[in-house]
C-alpha cells in the first residue's frame, strides 16, 4: 500500500492525480475464512483491524450487505467523549477515545478526529447534581471533565442563550478532550488498512444463515454462497436482532430508528459541540459549515432507516430556546439509522450460546465515539476468549442482574 | 368566598378569526357504560341532552354532552351548576357503577368565531385532525393534540368552534390560537 | 408517520395522537415461574424485522390501549384490535396472510400460501 502523505499530494498533482491506488480491494469471496466478520460498519472493521494488528489474526472476510460504512457508522453526528458514570463504560469509552487521538497517524488516514470539546448543559436541578456527580466520577476514573459555570458556558459559546424561559443554563459538563471525527473517514481508514493485511471486505453481500454443527459454527450462508469460518463475529447494530435469529439465540435489544439533520452552512459560530439533554437536542458545526444536529428516536421498533417527521419539528424546537438564531437557519437533509437499543443503555460484547459466535451489539445512539476501542475489545475476545474491557458487558449480565445504567449519562441520542 | 375566575380573565384577540376566553364553563365527567340504559336516562333527565354517540356532541338549551370515550362523558353546564349537576346524576344512578366529578375548574375554554374557513385553519394548524367540512361539522367532536398540548373541539354551529383544555395550559392554548390566527396568516386551505 | 386506526374512538390518529407500548400479548411472569420465563419475559424481546405485534394507546385522544399489527420494515399496518385479548383475532391474521404470506411471530404463524 503506497502511504498517504504531502509528498504523495504534490507527486500526484503533477501526474494529475492518475496514481492513485483502490483504497482496499473488492475481492471474491474465498471458500473459507479463520474469522468472518458480519457488517462492515466502523466496529466490524475496527474488529477486523485490531485482530491483524494485536493478534496477527488476518485471513479474515468482512461482509456487507449493502456499502461498507452505509449503516450508522455513515449516518451519526460523531460526537466523540468518555464522560459516562459507570467504571466499565469509563474504561471501554476512555480506552476508544485514545485511540482516536492518534487513529489518523496508526491508519495513514485522515479521520479529522477534532477534539474541541463537548459540553453537557445542565438545565434543571437535578441535572446539575447528576453531573456534578458524573465529573467526580471521572476524577476517580482518570477521565478529565469538570463542571462549568453559567459565564463559562458564555465565553465558549457566544450563541447560546443562558436565560431560556423555561430551561435556563445552570451549568455544564465540560470534556475538553472529547469532540468529533469524520464518520465516513473511519470506516474507510480501517477498511484501507484491513485490506492491506490481506483481509477480504466484500460488500454487497448479506450473510443469511449461521450454519451450526453440534452446537458450534461452521461457517454462514450468504447472497454470494457458502463460506466456512472457525469463528463468526456478528456486528451489526440494528440488524443485531434479526442475525441472532438466524444464529438460533435472542437478544434483549430493540431496534428503532434514529433521526439527524443538517442546516445549510454558515460562517463558523460555534467551535465546540454542545448538548442539551433536557430538552433534547444536541449540535456541532462541521467543518463545511452545516449545523450538525441530532434529533430523536422513535418510540417504536422500526427498521426504516428515517424516521418520523415530528421529531424535526420538536428538535428544532428545543433547539430554537438555547440558541435562538436557529430559527433562522434553513434545513438541508434528513435522515435516520436504525440503532440498537438496549434496557440499560449499554452494549453487549460477549460470546453467544452458539460456540464461536460473538456478538457486538447494543450501542444503540451512542457508539461511533465507541468505535476503536470496541473493536479493540471485540478483537481480543475472539482472539483469546476474554477481553478486560469487554468482560462487563456480557449477554448474561441482564439474566444476573448486573446492569451497566447508563440511561442518565446517555441522556439525549448521540 | 373568593370569586372564580376564568382562566384569562376573558381575553380576546381579533385575527382571522376572533380568539377569546370563553369564560367559566361547568363540567362534569361522567364515567361508566356509555352504551347503559341508565346513563341514558340519568344523562337525559339531568342535561335534557340525548346521550352523544361516537366522537359527537349533543346540546339542549345552555347543556351540552360531549363523547370522550366509550366510557367517559363530559357534560357541559353553567359553571354554578356543576356541583348540583353532580348531585343529580348520582341520585339518577343509585346503585349503577358510574363516577361523576365536577372538573370545572380543571379546565379552560376558548370561543373561536369568525369565517368557517379561516376557523377551520386556525385549528388544522394546530392539531392532526381532518378539519375538511366532510370529515368534521356542527355535532361533532374531536379530542386530539393542538402542538405539544392535549384538547378537544367542537362546532356549536357554522362559523364558530370551542376548545377546551387543561386549566393549567390556558395561556399556552391561548398564544397558539392567536399565533395560528395572526393576521396576514392566511392560508386559504378550506376556502371554497 | 404512522397513521393508526383507534377502534375505540374510530378515528384515523396521527402518531403524535398515540404512545407506543411495545410488544403485544405478553405473558407476565412474577413470582412462582421459572428463572428462565422471568428472563424471557424481562429480555427475551420480539424484535422483527416484518410482522410485529404491539401495544398503543390514544393519549392525545380517547385514552384506550388497543393493538396493532403492523410490518416493522414497511411500515405497512395490518389492522388494530382491542386490547382485551389475549391472541391477535382471526381476521388480522387473515390481513396479514394475504399480504405476507408464511409470516411468523412468536408461536403464530400464518398459512405458507
Ligand atoms: C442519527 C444517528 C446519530 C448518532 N450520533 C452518534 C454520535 O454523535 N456519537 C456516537 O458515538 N454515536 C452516534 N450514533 C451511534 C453510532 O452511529 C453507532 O453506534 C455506530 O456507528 C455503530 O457502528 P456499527 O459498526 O456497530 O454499525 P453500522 O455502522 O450500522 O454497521 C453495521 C453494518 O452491518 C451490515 N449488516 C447488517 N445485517 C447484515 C447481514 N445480514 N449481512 C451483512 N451485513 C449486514 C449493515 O449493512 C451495516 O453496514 C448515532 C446513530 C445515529 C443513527
Ligand atoms: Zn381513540
Amino acid at each position: 500500500m503506497r502511504r498517504y502523505s504531502a509528498f504523495a499530494i504534490a507527486r500526484e498533482a503533477l501526474r494529475y492525480h492518475a496514481g492513485w491506488e483502490k483504497a482496499w480491494a473488492s475481492p471474491e469471496p474465498r471458500r473459507k475464512y479463520d474469522v468472518v466478520i458480519v457488517g462492515a460498519g466502523g466496529h466490524g472493521l475496527a474488529t477486523a483491524f485490531y485482530l491483524g494488528r494485536n493478534f496477527g489474526i488476518t485471513n479474515v472476510a468482512v461482509i456487507e450487505k449493502g456499502w461498507l460504512g452505509g449503516g450508522n457508522t455513515g449516518r451519526n453526528t460523531t460526537i466523540i467523549r468518555s464522560n459516562y458514570l459507570q467504571d466499565p463504560s469509563a474504561a471501554i469509552y476512555e480506552k476508544s477515545r485514545s485511540l482516536y487521538e492518534t487513529m489518523s497517524q496508526d491508519l495513514n488516514y485522515n479521520v479529522m478526529y477534532s477534539p474541541r470539546g463537548v459540553m453537557m448543559l445542565a438545565q434543571t436541578q437535578a441535572e446539575v447534581r447528576g453531573y456534578l456527580r458524573t465529573a467526580q466520577a471521572n476524577t476517580l476514573q482518570g477521565v478529565t471533565t469538570r463542571f462549568i459555570d453559567p459565564p463559562e458556558v458564555k465565553k465558549l459559546v457566544p450563541i447560546i442563550n443562558l436565560d431560556g424561559p423555561r430551561y435556563p443554563v445552570l451549568g455544564a459538563l465540560w470534556q475538553d478532550r472529547a469532540g468529533t471525527a469524520r464518520h465516513d473517514a473511519v470506516a474507510w481508514g480501517y477498511a484501507r488498512a484491513c485490506s492491506d493485511m490481506g483481509m477480504d471486505i466484500i460488500q454487497q453481500c448479506e450473510v443469511t444463515a449461521v450454519r451450526r454443527e453440534g452446537g458450534r459454527v461452521v461457517g454462514v450462508d450468504t447472497s454470494r454462497g457458502a463460506i466456512d469460518c472457525d469463528k463468526l463475529g456478528i456486528v451489526v447494530a440494528g440488524n443485531s436482532g434479526v442475525m441472532a435469529e438466524r444464529a438460533g439465540f435472542r437478544l434483549p435489544i430493540d431496534s428503532v430508528a434514529l433521526q439527524a439533520l443538517v442546516s445549510e452552512p454558515i460562517k463558523p459560530c460555534m467551535d465546540v459541540v454542545v448538548m442539551a439533554n433536557t430538552v433534547h437536542g444536541y449540535m456541532s458545526q462541521s467543518d463545511k459549515g452545516e449545523m450538525v444536529i441530532g434529533g430523536g428516536a422513535d418510540g417504536y421498533n422500526n427498521y426504516t432507516q428515517r424516521g418520523s417527521f415530528h421529531h424535526i419539528e420538536e428538535t428544532v424546537r428545543a433547539l430554537v430556546e438555547t440558541f435562538p438564531m436557529v430559527s433562522r437557519l434553513k434545513m438541508l437533509r434528513q435522515w435516520g439509522g436504525i440503532v440498537d437499543m438496549t434496557g440499560d443503555r449499554s452494549p453487549i460484547l460477549s460470546k453467544t450460546p452458539v460456540e464461536g459466535v460473538f456478538i457486538n451489539c447494543g450501542w444503540g445512539t451512542g457508539g461511533f465515539k465507541a468505535t476503536p476501542g470496541s473493536g479493540w475489545a471485540m478483537a481480543e475476545l475472539m482472539a483469546k476468549g476474554h477481553s478486560p474491557l469487554a468482560e462487563a458487558y456480557t449477554l448474561d449480565r441482564f439474566r444476573e442482574g448486573r446492569f451497566i445504567d447508563e440511561s442518565v449519562a446517555a441522556g439525549v441520542a448521540h | 368566598m373568593s370569586e372564580a375566575a376564568s382562566a384569562l380573565d376573558g381575553a380576546s384577540f381579533e385575527g382571522l378569526v376572533r380568539v377569546a376566553d370563553a369564560g367559566l364553563r361547568g363540567m362534569v365527567t361522567l364515567r361508566g357504560d356509555l352504551g347503559a340504559d341508565a346513563l341514558h336516562a340519568a344523562v337525559k333527565q339531568v342535561s335534557g341532552c340525548d346521550m352523544p354517540g361516537q366522537r359527537k356532541i349533543t346540546a339542549a338549551g345552555d347543556s351540552a354532552v360531549a363523547w370522550m370515550a366509550p366510557d367517559e362523558a363530559l357534560l357541559l353546564c353553567p359553571h354554578g351548576q356543576a356541583d348540583a349537576t353532580c348531585a343529580a346524576l348520582a341520585r339518577a344512578l343509585d346503585g349503577v357503577h358510574h363516577l361523576a366529578v365536577n372538573v370545572s375548574d380543571a379546565r379552560a375554554t376558548f370561543a373561536l368565531e369568525g369565517d368557517d374557513g379561516a376557523l377551520r385553519e386556525v385549528l388544522a394548524k394546530l392539531a392532526p385532525a381532518d378539519l375538511s367540512a366532510e370529515a368534521f361539522g356542527p355535532g361533532d367532536f374531536r379530542r386530539t393534540r393542538l402542538a405539544q398540548v392535549p384538547g378537544a373541539f367542537w362546532m356549536p354551529r357554522q362559523g364558530a368552534a370551542r376548545v377546551i383544555c387543561f386549566r393549567s395550559v390556558a395561556q399556552y392554548m391561548f398564544d397558539l390560537l392567536t399565533t395560528a390566527a395572526a393576521k396576514g396568516s392566511g392560508v386559504g386551505y378550506f376556502q371554497a | 408517520m404512522l397513521i393508526l386506526h383507534c377502534p375505540y374512538c374510530g378515528v384515523m390518529a396521527d402518531e403524535t395522537e398515540l404512545h407506543g407500548g411495545g410488544e403485544a400479548h405478553l405473558t407476565r411472569h412474577g413470582p412462582g415461574s421459572s428463572d428462565e420465563e422471568f428472563h424471557d419475559y424481562l429480555f427475551a424481546k420480539e424484535n422483527p424485522r416484518g410482522v410485529h405485534f404491539e401495544r398503543w394507546r390514544h393519549v392525545n385522544g380517547c385514552g384506550k390501549w388497543f393493538h396493532a399489527a403492523r410490518d416493522t420494515a414497511t411500515l405497512e399496518v395490518f389492522g388494530t384490535y382491542s386490547a382485551q385479548t389475549t391472541e391477535p383475532p382471526q381476521a388480522i391474521r387473515d390481513a396479514i396472510t394475504a399480504r405476507r404470506p408464511g409470516w411468523t411471530w412468536r408461536h403464530l404463524a400464518g398459512s405458507a400460501k
